[in-house]
């Protein structure tokens, strides 16, 4: 890599992690007075915008793709049907769940 | 090809991604500047002021404070309202009300312009209106009020949710469905 383009993935980074920052305080300061179903969707954006960030800083985990997928899937319904969105985050949590549990049986084996 | 208001109309939907490859030509903003000149006001008071972000630095600086614009738009249209012009040349009733009516329908004329220019687009709310301010050097009493992406989507819009019709359209009297 060249300097120059050193220097311009440094300085995107710089430009990626202050969007997120700016994002999550904008968010944070407009949800007292917003609908009651931006909550969920906010703090869905924050996590996929996260894992994102986390990506480019070379932290990559395959296994919270499962979850993140549905999320992504389902995002639009946030304020249209809160009611699916919930199932949808239902969805992801239990997949997460599986994962949870799937590490956890790996352990346990590693320990026998 | 250009497509007609009811065609315009019909066709519109909020769209939040967009082909970020693709810039806007001249001629949409100068269709744009057209339907802004346009719009009515109260008393004619035009005490209502629009800033077209298309520079992409500038584009980004706003999208970051603005939690509720998603995708990579090609312009956004800043919609601010002054409320000390509004007073001075629309009086209390400008101030207080008719200044978003009148922003409003800028809005409409704005979305439905692009639409007619095949140019999709969203509106939002979500933003931090003093963080735009300063970030467009607007004067202290020149406040964003509503934002508008525009940009050619890259995805088929969400379908759209209506209510009935009977639920929002009367005739004659409230709650007589037919004509
Ligand atoms: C005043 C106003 C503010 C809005 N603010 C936002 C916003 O901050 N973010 C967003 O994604 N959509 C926003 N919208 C878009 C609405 O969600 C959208 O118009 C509505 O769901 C109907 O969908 P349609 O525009 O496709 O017909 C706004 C719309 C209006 C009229």
């Amino acid at each position: 890599m060249t300097d120059t383009a050193r220097n311009r993935s440094e300085e995107e980074r710089h430009e990626r992690l202050l969007d997120f920052v700016g994002y999550v305080l904008t968010a944070a300061r407009a949800l007292g007075k917003e609908p009651a179903s931006y909550g969920p969707m906010r703090l869905v954006d924050t996590l996929t915008k996260a894992v994102e960030l986390l990506e480019d800083a070379g932290i990559r985990d395959e296994s919270v793709k499962g979850p993140l997928a549905v999320i992504r899937e389902n995002r639009w319904q946030a304020t249209s049907d809160p009611e699916a969105f919930g199932e949808a985050l239902d969805e992801a949590i239990r997949r997460l769940v599986e994962v949870t549990l799937e590490d956890a049986r790996r352990k346990e084996q590693a320990e026998k | 090809m250009v497509l007609d208001v009811a065609e315009s109309i019909r066709t519109r939907r909020s769209t939040r991604s967009y082909d970020s490859t693709k810039r806007l030509p001249r001629e949409v903003f100068e269709a744009l500047e057209q339907a802004v000149l346009n719009s009515p006001s109260g008393s004619n008071a035009q005490e209502s002021h629009f800033v077209i972000v298309q520079e992409p630095d500038q584009i980004r600086r706003v999208k970051r404070f603005a939690q509720g614009v998603s995708g990579n738009p090609a312009a956004v249209a800043v919609l601010c309202s002054n409320r000390v012009e509004a007073l001075s040349k629309g009086g209390a009733d400008t101030a207080e009300t008719l200044r978003f009516v009148n922003l409003g329908i800028a809005a409409a004329y704005i979305l439905l312009t692009a639409q007619s220019l095949g140019v999709s687009s969203c509106p939002a709310r979500s933003f931090h209106a003093k963080a735009i301010q300063q970030l467009l050097g607007l004067p202290e009493e020149v406040v964003p009020e509503l934002m508008i992406t525009l940009g050619y989507a890259d995805q088929p819009p969400r379908p759209k949710t209506s209510k009935p019709s009977r639920e929002v359209l009367s005739y004659d009297r409230y709650g007589k469905e037919s004509i």
